[in-house]
């Protein structure tokens, strides 16, 4: 390994020694799988994060960028991590003009805050990722996770419009733009999306904001079996109904979620049953409309043949839309072990679902499973332990939910797993035929391979 | 070029996907820009397979390729500017796969724009992407060009609809990107492929996202006595977060022109109308239509008129679609520019424009998605005169400078070509050119796909670049 | 190379080119570029070859005329052009302009002359070459060569299938009659019979003028009356179109008619534009505008004035093929539309792609066979899909085309003019 002695002292002499902690405790904070930093620095400005880039580059130092570090256990652990450059100083609206609708702000800035200060203007940033409450923009943006609100808005992709961040030659460059729409240059900002911080040092975003809608709804329905489910979720796509949201959960989801709505003590009046799978709707718009979609809903409800179906006061929605929010959250920790797949099929028919549930069968390990919007499924296989016989377990019904995946010509990724787990699987699938132009991509942004080396898909 | 080359193509592609005359290739040096660069050879491939081949070949010679859809690029982007292989895609035109359940289709690059909606509306369907040119562009230069439209302000541009594509990189490696659903593991290699200009790698099948029609749709003919009125009207309706689909504004004096070619019944004496649409469910429809009319009342519309049905909603569409053409009636010729603004700057850009024509004495004609800040101003020039010609290129760089100070960009989405390279410095650093280089370089190291375009030849600021008059006509008429 | 000054008649100019802002927007409409996708065979580049030829930067060469020749003149890029740039305008001169200046081979020389030259404009000769062929399509000649696939061996068979089968009587014996309308007179309208439909289309005319004056119209159908130059207008033989055209300027002239009629697209769109073939300053230019401006098609001039006669419920499923020179060269759309509509009982479904041309394009389908069969495959297949048992067009190529191509693709498709449905809904009987 790289001569990482002193590292703390010499990045002390860069920016201060104010902006560098190497105290044991506080390292292990920022500890990803279990592998620890050499030094935290913690800079604040782009021009800093730079430098420190530069300075790793000459004494080819590895640096993994974060936020708040809710997410770190995504991808595999790095084969290197000598800096943590801890983004959360750059925490500033750069730009927020509301008449334009856009908006350019810093790194590490907290997504709560951002909320706040958007809705003073009535607006928003349909980001509504897992661990909400910590996030920064940045790190919610580079961990790719869903935002429960991509039906409506789409994925981080489709609403980012320009970043400015530190490339793996240490320096600081841009793309795209703070306009909302804009061709010029290649948009290499949206490769940042998902990277998980191997292509640069994100240190600004530009977004479009949106309008926040005047009123929201949620809708339950509940259906003895999948193919009921299905066939519902089936005729709300025909008819084109708009909804931010549509969640299928299977009945252990209903019970995971049940438990974690107790768990936030608030009053939620919709009754989840978890002896049937539940169909979560909710939507958005004028005071006109949301009225009008839960009508539809529970029409459409009926005539697929629904066991029960409520509409849901504004207050419950809410709550039911915070906890699946935070899903990936807490199903990491739904039991001692726990694998949590995410599942993209072209054609998430019944039987792929109910194929997916049987792999669990199978192996004789609890599951769980969950369809948000319509298109992405969140699959959790719980073991109980740790132990030998439980990851041989896991291993086996990790090769099913990828061969099923790749059959359906699909794929998946293990969102989360235990550690062990990840040294036998490869959570990020097996090999894509893309690969060779990912190694490209991440070449060129980051030739000497200094950021988080190793975490990403084929080792990249 | 050597005639070995020739004799290869011919014998890979049979002599009739192949033109080598002199007066096949000067019909291959334009496109719908001003710009001007002749091929030395045009091929025709049918399949990814010839592309594949082609490329090697060109490599082989060491000769540049360029690809090509159906020409109306309006930034120069299919010009062969360092000679070479035209590959012209028209003839890979199959819609491979309509998957209606998912809402997807599988198409070669060459199926135009509109043909995609064609096969599918009888599902209740849509491409969603629909630039003006929609009736001829193909979607392989809508994916190189990442075309947008007026629909784009509420559904985005083509990198929202594209979610797989297949490749072939210069040296004749076939790629394949992203997946049919989207959502793929790994770097959004689609968000990097689409919109880079051809210069990156060749697009030889695309997958794209089909769109459900809304429920309801209301279009809006708002008619303003003043520019300004207009101008502040789009900017309050963004202000105030009303999304209609569908935002334009052209201005009184083009719109004469536009009257003549479709008699819509299009006011002669305005100073600018506003085009808007919205759309979604009946309810969400109602409310916006009686809000945007609000917002147009309150900026002192004369008359807010809408389209009683699809009959009238298509004709005000056909207006707005043919406006870029209509105004060929007006002067011999046009250039068309592309910038974009803060849709708060709208008022004061617009003033601004016209300051400029004046200060250089040309009429200037505005068409444009105002909904999304996408300013498509139109110089009018005589090209006999080529004092003319320079000044519209002067005015047009220094409307694009104003816009890039108003904190905007040079290109909304005609892409950058061979027209506005030379301006790039006026956005990015030296250290942003290098990423983009580095980029380029991952899949085109030898600048052998369409050279001289995008980055700027001459090393410096955004000087201007003279260039030649850009065409000439038959003297005897 | 020859001055093209010496091409009679008006001049496109330098701003009629200029006009082509090359946009590309017509391309995809121009039936030609969407089958071979050449922009040498587009409008686009059918325009620029004209401006670099008229300029001397490329010769007018084998390639060009191929270019130029192979244009159908359907003029579906003026409809697509939202600049106005008069396509028809510019062919027909760069066509004269090969005419004066190219030397074609031969055999193509002498058959072009002997048809645009010697035998339309002379209504005996056509009588009599219509006699001939009637002979072989009644004979057993044509059955026997069919049969033997001699029409096959010599590569003609196709070609055979798209020649007109010439009427047992002909149209011609009706020049100079005058129809009294049916009922209260409510127009009095001039009948411009055709040339080539006085032998093949007799039914056609028939019904037109039953149709005519059922709905209240008095019919005149001038004699002295010739062929209206169309072919031989587009084919870029000037001189001779415009000779028949002072013919029947004069024929129609003085007799206080309220609409000159046709029932052929294809005349009509050049007998609208007489006065294009004359420049302002020629003596003739005046009564050319005169006539043309009173010129109209029958279905335009039956949805205007309105139908009166009552119509038979007739259940059928049809579809309309626009005919180019219908709905490009004269920008009628919706009246034949609306006179399918309002025959009680008829189903109308819209022929997918009707807006573009069938391949018959006036002797198109004769001089490129193997192009006007490509188009006439692509437009059957659309049509058969359609499950309209009638096809419904408004020229007589045009019908001419699309029976054949009903013949040749098995589509099982009845092929009618608009008028004639109207006259069957009208004779009260139902079209099998
Ligand atoms: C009247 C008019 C209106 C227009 N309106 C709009 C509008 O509203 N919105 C808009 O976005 N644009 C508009 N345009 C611009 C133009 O139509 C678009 O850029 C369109 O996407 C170009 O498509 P094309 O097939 O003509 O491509 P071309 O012009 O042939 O090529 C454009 C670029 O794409 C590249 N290319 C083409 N095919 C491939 C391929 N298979 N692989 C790789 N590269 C390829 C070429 O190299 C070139 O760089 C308009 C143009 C005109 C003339
Ligand atoms: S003919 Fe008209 S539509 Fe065609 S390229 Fe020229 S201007 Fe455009
Ligand atoms: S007249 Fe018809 S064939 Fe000729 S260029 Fe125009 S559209 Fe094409």
């Amino acid at each position: 390994m790289t001569a990482t002695a002193n590292l703390a002292t010499r990045l002390e002499g860069i920016l201060g020694a104010h902006r560098v902690v190497a105290a044991e405790a506080e390292l292990r904070e920022y500890a990803i799988d279990g592998m620890v930093p050499g030094a935290i620095v913690h800079p604040a400005s782009a021009q800093e994060a730079a430098e420190i880039v530069r300075f790793a580059i000459t004494e080819k130092l590895a640096i993994v960028a974060t936020g708040s570090r809710s997410k770190l256990d995504l991808g595999m652990p790095p084969a290197r991590y000598d800096i943590a450059l801890d983004m959360t100083g750059l925490h500033e609206i750069a730009h927020f003009d509301p008449g334009d609708l856009t908006l350019s702000v810093d790194a590490g800035m907290p997504l709560r805050h951002l909320a706040n200060v958007l809705s003073e203007k009535g607006q928003f940033l349909p980001l509504a990722v897992p661990c909400y409450e910590t996030s920064t923009v940045a790190g919610a943006l580079a961990s790719g996770i869903d935002s429960t609100l991509r039906k409506q808005y789409g994925t981080a992709r489709d609403f980012l419009i320009g970043a400015e961040f530190v490339d793996g030659q240490g320096a600081p460059c841009k793309s795209g733009g703070r306009v909302v729409k804009n061709v010029t240059g290649y948009d290499l900002h949206k490769l940042l999306v998902g990277s998980l911080g191997t292509l640069a040092v994100i240190t600004r975003l530009n977004f479009r904001t949106f309008t926040l809608p005047q009123a929201r709804g949620g809708h339950l329905a509940c259906f003895s079996n999948l193919e009921g489910a299905s066939s519902y979720c089936d005729a709300i796509e025909k008819c084109g109904l708009p909804l931010a949201n549509l969640e299928t959960l299977s009945p252990e989801m209903v019970a995971l979620t049940a438990a974690a709505l107790r768990e936030t003590n608030a009053e939620f009046a919709g009754h989840l049953d978890p002896a049937k799978w539940c169909v979560c709707a909710s939507f958005e718009g004028s005071e006109a409309v949301v009225p009008r979609i839960a009508r539809d809903l529970q029409k459409l409800a009926s005539e697929t043949a629904a066991a029960d179906s409520e509409i849901l006061d504004a207050a419950s929605d809410a709550h039911l839309g915070s906890v699946s929010r935070e899903a990936f959250d807490w199903l990491r920790w739904a039991s001692p072990s726990a694998a949590l797949f995410r599942i993209v099929l072209p054609q998430s028919k019944p039987g792929d679902l109910a194929a997916l549930l049987c792999v669990a069968q199978e192996s004789s390990l609890r599951s769980a499973l969950l369809v948000r919007a319509a298109a992405i499924i969140y699959f959790v296989l719980l073991a109980e332990t740790e132990d030998e016989s439980a990851l041989h377990t896991l291993e086996n019904a990790a090769a099913g939910v990828f061969f099923l995946a790749g059959a359906g010509q699909g794929h998946a990724t293990l969102l989360h797993a235990p550690l062990k787990l990840k040294s036998r699987v490869n959570v990020w699938g097996p090999k894509r035929a893309d690969l060779g132009m990912m190694q490209r991509v991440k070449h060129s942004f980051d030739p000497q391979s200094i950021f988080a080396p190793g975490r990403f898909v084929g080792g990249i | 070029m050597p005639a070995s080359l020739l004799r290869e193509l011919n014998s890979l592609l049979g002599s009739s996907n192949v033109l080598h005359k002199n007066e096949d290739l000067v019909l291959y040096e334009y496109d719908g820009s001003v710009e001007k660069a002749r091929p030395d050879l045009v091929v025709f491939p049918h399949t990814t397979e010839d592309v594949s081949r082609i490329v090697k070949l060109a490599a082989k010679y060491n000769v540049p390729v360029v690809g090509r859809g159906s020409g109306t690029g309006l930034s120069g982007g299919a010009l062969a500017r360092g000679g070479g292989i035209l590959i012209v895609f028209a003839r890979m035109n199959r819609i491979l796969e309509l998957d209606l359940e998912n809402a997807r289709a599988v198409v070669q690059p060459g199926v135009v724009n509109l043909d995609i909606t064609r096969a599918v509306e009888h599902a209740g369907l849509y491409f969603a992407p629909d630039p003006s040119s929609q009736k001829s562009c193909t979607i392989g230069g809508n994916v190189a060009e990442n075309a947008g439209g007026p629909h784009t302000l509420a559904y985005g541009v083509t990198v929202n609809h594209v979610t797989a594509l297949e490749l072939v990189l210069p040296d004749g490696e076939i790629v394949r990107v992203g997946s049919k659903h989207g959502d793929t593991p790994g770097y959004d290699l689609c968000g990097l492929f689409v919109g880079s200009e051809g210069t990156l790698a060749l697009v030889t099948e695309i997958t794209v996202k089909l769109t459900r029609k809304a429920e309801a749709v209301k279009t809006l003919l708002a008619i303003f006595d003043a520019v300004d009125d207009a101008s502040n009207t789009v900017a309050e309706i963004t202000a105030r977060g009303i999304t209609p689909a569908a935002c334009e504004m052209v201005d009184g004096w083009t719109l004469c022109a536009i009257e003549d070619y479709i008699h819509a019944g299009f006011p002669r004496d305005s100073a600018a109308i506003l085009l808007i649409e919205v759309e979604g469910l009946r309810e969400a429809v109602e409310a916006q239509a009686a809000a945007v009319e609000d917002v147009c009342r309150t900026h002192h519309a004369r008359e807010v008129r809408i389209a009683k049905d699809d009959c009238e909603r298509d004709l005000l569409w056909k207006g707005r679609k043919n406006a870029f053409g209509a105004l060929g009636r007006l002067a011999p010729s046009s250039y068309v520019l592309d910038g974009v603004i803060p849709r708060s700057k709208l008022p004061q850009a617009l003033q601004q424009i016209s300051q400029i024509g004046k200060k250089y004495g040309f009429s200037i004609g505005n068409i444009f998605h105002a909904g999304d800040g996408n300013l498509h101003p139109i110089v009018l020039y005589d090209p006999r005169d080529p004092r003319q010609f320079e000044n519209a290129i002067a005015a047009s760089h220094e409307i694009l400078s104003y816009c890039v100070e108003l904190g905007g960009a040079l290109t909304g989405e005609h892409g950058v070509g061979m027209e506005k390279n030379e301006l790039m410095p006026l956005l990015f650093s030296d250290a942003d050119f290098d990423l983009m280089r580095r980029v380029h370089d991952a899949c085109n190291p030898d600048s052998s796909l369409n050279p001289g375009k995008i980055f700027p030849l001459s090393k410096g600021c955004g000087e201007i670049r003279v260039r030649k008059q850009a065409e000439t006509l038959p003297a005897h008429v | 190379m020859g001055t093209p000054q010496n091409i009679p008649g008006a001049v496109p100019v330098y701003e009629d080119f200029a006009r082509c802002v090359h946009c590309g927007l017509c391309l995809n409409n121009c039936p030609t570029y969407r089958l071979w996708h050449l922009e040498g065979d587009s409008p686009r580049g059918r325009i620029r070859q004209m401006i670099l030829v008229g300029n001397g930067e490329l010769p007018l060469s084998e390639g060009f005329v191929g270019h130029i020749d192979k244009c159908l003149d359907c003029r579906a890029c003026e409809t697509a052009c939202p600049s106005g740039v008069e396509y028809g305008k510019l062919v027909e001169h760069a066509r004269a302009r090969i005419e004066n200046e190219y030397q074609r081979p031969l055999f193509t020389r002498f058959a072009r002359n002997i048809v645009f030259k010697r035998l339309l404009p002379y209504p005996s000769r056509i009588a009599f070459a219509a006699r001939l062929l009637r002979f072989y399509q009644r004979s057993g000649l044509q059955s026997l060569a069919r049969a033997t696939g001699i029409l096959k061996l010599l590569g003609l068979a196709e070609r055979e299938k798209l020649l007109p089968r010439i009427d047992d009587h002909f149209f011609f014996g009706e020049l100079g009659k005058t129809f009294p309308a049916q009922g209260t007179r409510r127009a009095r309208v001039a009948f411009f019979a055709g040339c080539i439909a006085n032998v093949t289309f007799t039914k056609l005319n028939e019904a037109t003028i039953r149709i005519l004056t059922a709905n209240g119209c008095e019919v005149v159908v001038p004699s002295e009356q010739f062929c209206c130059g169309a072919l031989a207008a587009h084919a870029g033989v000037r001189e001779t179109a415009r000779q028949l055209a002072r013919k029947n300027i004069a024929a129609f002239a003085g007799g206080q008619f309220d609409a000159i009629l046709t029932n052929a697209a294809g005349c009509g769109s050049t007998l609208k534009e007489y006065d294009h073939l004359f420049s302002a300053n020629e003596p003739e230019h005046a009564a050319a505008v005169v006539f043309s401006k009173n010129m109209r098609d029958v279905t335009e001039f039956l949805a205007t004035l309105g139908l009166v006669a009552t119509l038979k419920e007739t259940r059928l499923r049809v579809t309309y093929q626009d005919s180019c020179h219908l709905l490009h060269g004269q920008k009628v759309r919706e009246a034949p539309r609306q006179l399918l509509r309002a025959i009680p009982g008829i189903e109308f479904v819209e022929l997918p792609y009707s807006d573009i041309c069938c391949g018959s394009a006036g002797v198109y389908n004769v001089t490129q066979t193997e192009a006007a069969l490509d188009l006439l495959k692509e437009k059957m297949d659309y049509a058969k899909a359609t499950r309209a048992a009638t096809i419904v067009t408004a020229n007589p190529g045009c019908l001419l085309q699309l029976r054949a191509g009903a013949e040749i693709h098995k589509t099982g498709q009845n092929v009618v003019h608009v008028v004639e449905l109207l006259d069957s809904a009208l004779k009260q009987q139902v079209i099998p």
